[in-house]
């Protein structure tokens, strides 16, 4: 019977609850150093953009299926990684829970915390084998959760999901952010994420619902409002990410500008904002220009060097949850 | 716990059956003793014989390409056999951090007495043992110089060893493969036959319906669109011969395999006997296929024709069986 307890982490609501959890994980374990927005723009994180036709909160942890969206993030870091998840209503969660269970706790004997659907992500940095309990943060409260051991995974959404992460080698900068440009592009023009569902839009398409469900009025609005926050908040990282970049590249200095001009336009938009929808419709539209028009000086700078990842096709990637 | 340097697992039996994952897996479950079916009963139970995809050009690729990750958890998932597994790029950076923690997996399963699947020189091999070397190569996974893996590759009972440098990139050094992938097996839990041949007809559905995001539509055709992609190479004849007689083995010993499976259906339910009827008719029409000879194009399209309309009516026939499950999973039939 044994204990940890991960004092040095703390993980602080201010990006994708993601990025939130692994930058706190990183940072603490040595493994990352630097401001949050280059995490998040490394990691191609900042880029995800997803938008529920009606505008529902769950559109900014929807970008996808999570393992194959975050293991190309962490990838991009040099790290290794290993996730598991899926439907708690399976039969077999019982065995992948209590497998969890084991290396969530050997990955905290090492000192790192491991990321945890709450909802949304959060961190679990530390756990009891007297009370059979984990220690969460949700980056919110400065209070723990307790998570039961025979609870891990089960939540009021279907599936579960924990990822831990491993050893890191060297990548070279340039090529971290030459694939940030293509995670961010690939992103951009792929329209659902989470298909065969249709109801929830990436990229340059989630624009397209984020106007449409304002301009029909059904829609969430508290959810819009995060989905607004998140948004801007992602796109003052990318902003920042790609100022410090822009000597790398002339393609990245052009798109830094795009994106310095962005956040500018969508700063004060807002529902409460004078003008209100009507005005963020317009702002939105214009910005979805702005952010279309960076993409291509990615898309620019991406031809120009060869992109194996992306010529030969895989064999794991995309498929829709069964 | 004390770490061995070598250890092999003893009465393994593999037979290479062109069934490029099946025979592996079968393998491995049997001598774990998790199962005792046939492969037949297996590849409908696991999907695997429902599942049908070609390169346009009909090489010999078709009989591999697929979503190794997803299709392979699934397979274990459905028969109630719990996995860990991984496939990634051999020129990625971080593929020495994952060759060093597969080896690790893979030696542990091996440990606890049940083999490991990996791909190995262009097909899916079962791991049998592991053997640590001191020969100065330094890149093995436990403080020693370098670890040896033996392997079945199903075409004889000989059991035939790699270096831990080759795992995933394969020992044909001109031609390295670009995919790493493992698959080790963790326990099992009961499952209700009955059950999971009812979703695998769900499943069965979904594979015909669904192309496989991994592949490139201009290049490859997945489930009911492989047959007009394959009609339409043999009549352009901008096709690979070579590559087009293995793919065609392939699904026809998939197609005797859901034959026999919905033979077995038909035993438990009647109601399964038109279905079952229409598969025969697609297995026989295959092995005229095989048995024609591969520049024989008219023959081919004629058969190939048929099996479209046999199968086709199978899938309705199937869809009929599970309707009302169908109509409960709305447009995402595959969803469980």
């Amino acid at each position: 019977m044994s204990s940890v307890y991960l004092h040095h982490i703390r993980m602080k609501r201010e990006s994708k609850s993601f990025v939130d959890s692994m930058y706190a994980i990183l940072t603490a374990a040595g493994l990352f150093e630097g401001p949050k927005y280059r995490l998040s723009g490394l990691s191609g994180m900042a880029f995800k953009f997803t938008v529920h036709e009606r505008l529902l909160p769950l559109s900014v942890t929807a970008y996808g299926q999570w393992g194959l969206e975050h293991g190309p993030a962490v990838d991009n870091l040099g790290l290794l990684t290993i996730w598991d998840g899926g439907r708690t209503r399976h039969l077999t969660f019982e065995h992948y829970q209590k497998d969890a269970v084991n290396w969530i706790k050997a990955s905290l004997d090492r000192g790192l915390g491991v990321i945890h659907w709450i909802p949304e992500f959060g961190i679990i940095h530390g756990y009891d084998d007297d009370d059979g309990v984990f220690f969460l943060q949700d980056g919110w409260s400065q209070e723990d959760h307790i998570v039961l051991y025979d609870n891990l995974g089960l939540n009021f959404t279907p599936f579960w999901y924990v990822q831990m992460f491993g050893e890191k080698v060297a990548v070279p900068l340039e090529e971290q952010v030459l694939e940030s440009a293509r995670l961010a592009i690939h992103d951009w023009h792929t329209p659902f994420k989470t298909l065969p569902n249709k109801d929830i839009a990436s990229g340059k398409l989630a624009y397209e619902f984020f106007i449409g469900a304002l301009k029909s009025g059904d829609f969430d609005e508290g959810g819009g409002r995060y989905i607004l926050d998140s948004y801007r908040y992602a796109r003052q990282e990318i902003r920042d990410y790609l100022s410090e970049m822009q000597t790398l590249w002339p393609e990245i200095a052009e798109a830094y500008k795009y994106y310095a001009e962005l956040s500018g336009l969508i700063a004060d938009i807002s529902f409460e904002h004078s003008g209100g929808v009507s005005a963020m419709k317009d702002k939105l539209a214009a910005a979805a220009q702005l952010e279309d028009r960076a993409i291509q000086q990615f898309s620019k700078l991406s031809v120009r060097y060869a992109d194996p990842s992306r010529t030969i096709e895989t064999r794991w990637n995309t498929h829709s949850s069964r | 716990m004390v770490s061995l340097t070598a250890n092999k697992l003893q009465h393994f039996h593999m037979k290479a059956e062109s069934r490029p994952y099946l025979d592996a897996m079968h393998a491995v479950l049997t001598h774990a003793g998790w199962t005792t079916l046939s492969k037949p009963m297996l590849a409908g139970m696991t999907v695997n014989g429902f599942r049908m995809a070609v390169h346009r050009r009909l090489t010999a690729e078709s009989t591999t390409a697929y979503n190794w990750h997803a299709e392979h958890f699934l397979a274990a998932d459905f028969i109630g056999v719990m996995c860990s597994s991984k496939a990634e790029f051999t020129f990625k950076r971080t593929f020495p951090l994952y060759r060093k923690q597969a080896i690790g997996d893979i030696r542990s399963s091996i440990d606890r007495g049940i083999a490991a699947i990996c791909w190995h020189n262009g097909q899916f091999v079962a791991i049998v043992g592991y053997e640590d070397v001191e020969d100065g190569s330094g890149s093995g996974g436990t403080g020693n110089d370098s670890v040896r893996l033996f392997y079945a590759d199903g075409w004889s009972d000989e059991v035939k060893p790699f270096n831990d440098r080759d795992f995933g990139v394969g020992e044909d050094r001109e031609n390295p493969s670009p995919y790493w992938y493992y698959q080790i097996f963790e326990g099992c839990i009961p499952m209700d036959e009955a059950a999971v041949m009812k979703e695998s007809f769900l499943q069965a559905i979904f594979k015909w319906e669904t192309h496989d995001g991994t592949l490139p539509e201009k290049d490859y055709a997945c489930g009911a669109a492989v047959y007009d992609a394959i009609l339409q190479a043999l009549r352009s004849g901008d096709y690979d011969q070579a590559g087009a007689s293995e793919t065609f083995r392939c699904m026809a010993v998939a197609k005797r395999d859901i034959a026999a499976y919905m033979s077995e259906a038909e035993r438990r339910w009647p109601a399964a006997v038109e279905a079952a009827a229409h598969y025969y008719r697609v297995a026989e029409l295959f092995t005229g296929i095989e048995a024609a000879a591969i520049n024989q194009v008219d023959e081919l399209c004629g058969l190939f024709q048929e099996a479209k309309q046999a199968e086709t009516q199978a899938i309705e026939a199937l869809r009929q069986l599970v309707r009302e499950t169908v109509d409960n999973r709305f447009h995402d039939v595959g969803l469980r």
